[in-house]
């Protein structure tokens, strides 16, 4: 752990080397957030609700997605370009080093600059539940950090399978855009509002529905089984998969090489 | 059993074939072909405690990936490696703690921040206590001059400054052996000899041993009592520089000018005459004929006006080597 905060200290100074750059990034960066939001605003003004959704429960979904995504974009970077790694020839450099490739891999890069999203993010989070009134007991809070912990949960893994597709080739890898930009993007709506076929993709492909969709139900009131409570933690399983593929990645890296 | 034992290595890659042209892409898009090269067969050699050996090649002979199987960085298709009692392969952390690597070509500096911010970095990676840390890198700094140096952020260093700083990080952690790619290239004389005298004095004072990579041949005469010379992938000669010399380097090529014409001579201990613009060049074999009798022998036939005759050079000597080996 050391040496990832210490990675990230070294990524500021190098941040802060050039200034100009830096104020200007986080400037736009800050806007760039909005324009999102005022999608889903725009969105509204034309339409009461959206297959019932109301305007606060779709950026309740929206605000949870952009949590997880944000800080993943921030502390994950490393792996989110890991491709530049593979082709710069960089990753034989932390086969040299006595610690852990994936966390060595977190430590390669960092986006900063993103990090007034997940503040964006976490106050349009408690406007919505200002909005639509909810009454926080204990079940919907711990509802609400669950689904906050497994969007970024979700997308960490999706990110790491995708830099395991490096290992194989470093071609085509606009694919990665479908389930990380594409998804994000799907998945700032309430699932149900797709059609079939995207619901089945979303819920046992790339489980976005147990962040956004089952644990918002209970949340907005629309059911009260308890199970949904915990139905955030089926994405911490899709980890398993995503770092046993990295590993496989790794021992097939070093016996094909280059 | 010795500090490093390889036997019997393999490595073979899978390239993906692919032929110029519009319609070979096309082709290709479809139905790959592919095709395997050798880069490394059947290596063996041992290296003991201490030794600088000088691995030397030309490109594409298998080097690197020599020197990747060594450091851990790739695993051979069959044979075996074992370094200070380990497979690189296997206990990759273990192992690698105790291995510096340059690639000369790679840069292991972070770019925009100072030397000093990396090393301290690498500080925490290899687990290191300050009191140790403060010793080598300070004992590091004064053996390599670098004490300004690592106050600047890198990019603004020039090759030399960078390639010093490199090697200090690489030996952070005081490893006990050193592999070094090419750690010479693009650098200055000045450079270059600091880089060498840094070598030879660590290999002298801390005993590390050090396996180096190079295409120049001074590094080698500089460094290395022992070459070893791979070509296409094998081994083709593993000894001292010494005797490599005395077996090829028997040769010499003397430029005679003369206002006369030097008509065809047969004469033992000859190996080659040659008319060039500014002369003749002869090409004589030492073992069998003297440089002076040679002379003697000539001066008697023509009036020479001036010779040049070429000092025995080491690159002559592989380029000799690599012709005999066709490689």
């Amino acid at each position: 752990m050391t040496i990832y905060i210490e990675s990230m200290k070294m990524y500021l100074k190098s941040l802060l080397e050039y200034k100009k750059s830096f104020i200007m990034s986080f400037i736009s960066q800050f806007f760039v957030f909005f324009t999102y939001y005022f999608m889903i605003i725009a969105l509204f003004d034309k339409f009461d609700n959206i297959k019932g959704y109301t305007k606060y429960e779709v950026l309740l979904c929206f605000s949870i997605i952009q949590f997880g995504y944000s800080l993943i974009e921030i502390f994950g970077r490393g792996i989110d370009q890991f491709d530049k790694l593979i082709i710069r020839g960089e990753f034989d450099r932390l086969l040299l080093r006595p610690k852990n490739i994936l966390l060595q891999v977190l430590c390669t890069d960092f986006d900063l600059i993103k990090i007034p999203r997940i503040l964006q993010s976490i106050i349009i989070l408690i406007i919505s539940l200002v909005k639509l009134q909810t009454n926080l007991d204990i079940y919907k809070i711990t509802t609400l950090v669950l689904m906050l912990l497994s969007s970024a949960i979700l997308f960490l893994s999706i990110f790491i399978l995708m830099a395991s597709y490096c290992f194989i080739t470093v071609q085509g890898l606009e694919v990665r855009n479908l389930f990380t930009d594409g998804g994000k993007h799907m998945a700032q709506y309430p699932i149900s509002i797709f059609n079939k076929t995207f619901i089945f993709i979303f819920t046992f492909i790339i489980p976005y529905a147990f962040v956004n969709y089952y644990p918002l139900l209970y949340i907005i009131g629309k059911t009260t089984n308890k199970l949904y409570i915990i139905s955030p933690l089926i994405t911490f399983l899709y980890l398993i998969p995503a770092l046993l593929s990295f590993k496989w990645g790794i021992k097939k890296y070093t016996s094909v090489g280059s | 059993m010795s500090f490093i034992n390889v036997n019997h290595i393999n490595k073979t890659f899978k390239v993906a074939k692919r032929r110029s042209g519009l319609k070979a892409a096309l082709k290709s898009f479809f139905k790959r072909e592919y095709q395997y090269i050798e880069a490394v067969k059947d290596i063996s050699f041992q290296i003991e405690k201490g030794e600088i050996v000088g691995y030397i090649g030309p490109n594409g002979a298998g080097k690197s990936t020599t020197i990747k199987i060594l450091s851990g960085i790739l695993v051979p298709d069959s044979g075996t490696c074992t370094i200070n009692g380990m497979t690189p392969w296997k206990d990759r952390k273990k192992y690698v703690s105790n291995i510096g690597v340059v690639f000369g070509q790679r840069s292991q500096l972070w770019w925009d921040i100072p030397a000093e911010d990396t090393f301290d970095l690498l500080k925490d990676i290899y687990n290191l206590n300050d009191e140790e840390y403060l010793k080598t890198k300070n004992n590091l700094i004064k053996m390599l001059d670098i004490e300004e140096v690592i106050k600047i952020p890198v990019r603004q260093l020039s090759l030399g400054q960078r390639m010093r700083c490199e090697i200090a990080a690489s030996l952070i952690h005081n490893p006990s052996i050193l592999f070094l790619d090419e750690p010479t290239i693009g650098l200055d004389a000045i450079s270059k000899k600091v880089v060498r005298d840094f070598i030879k004095k660590i290999n002298k004072e801390l005993k590390t041993t050090v396996i180096l990579t190079t295409h120049d041949m001074s590094d080698i005469e500089a460094l290395a009592k022992r070459i070893i010379l791979i070509g296409k992938g094998r081994i083709l000669y593993d000894g001292t520089l010494k005797n490599l010399k005395e077996k090829y380097g028997n040769t010499r090529h003397i430029l005679v000018n003369t206002n006369n014409t030097i008509k065809n001579i047969t004469k033992k201990g000859i190996i080659k005459q040659e008319k060039v613009d500014s002369g003749y060049l002869f090409e004589i074999d030492t073992n069998i004929i003297s440089i002076s009798s040679f002379l003697k022998y000539l001066s008697d036939i023509v009036s020479i006006e001036d010779v040049d005759i070429d000092t025995e050079n080491i690159d002559n000597i592989i380029i000799k080597l690599y012709k005999d080996f066709e490689i």
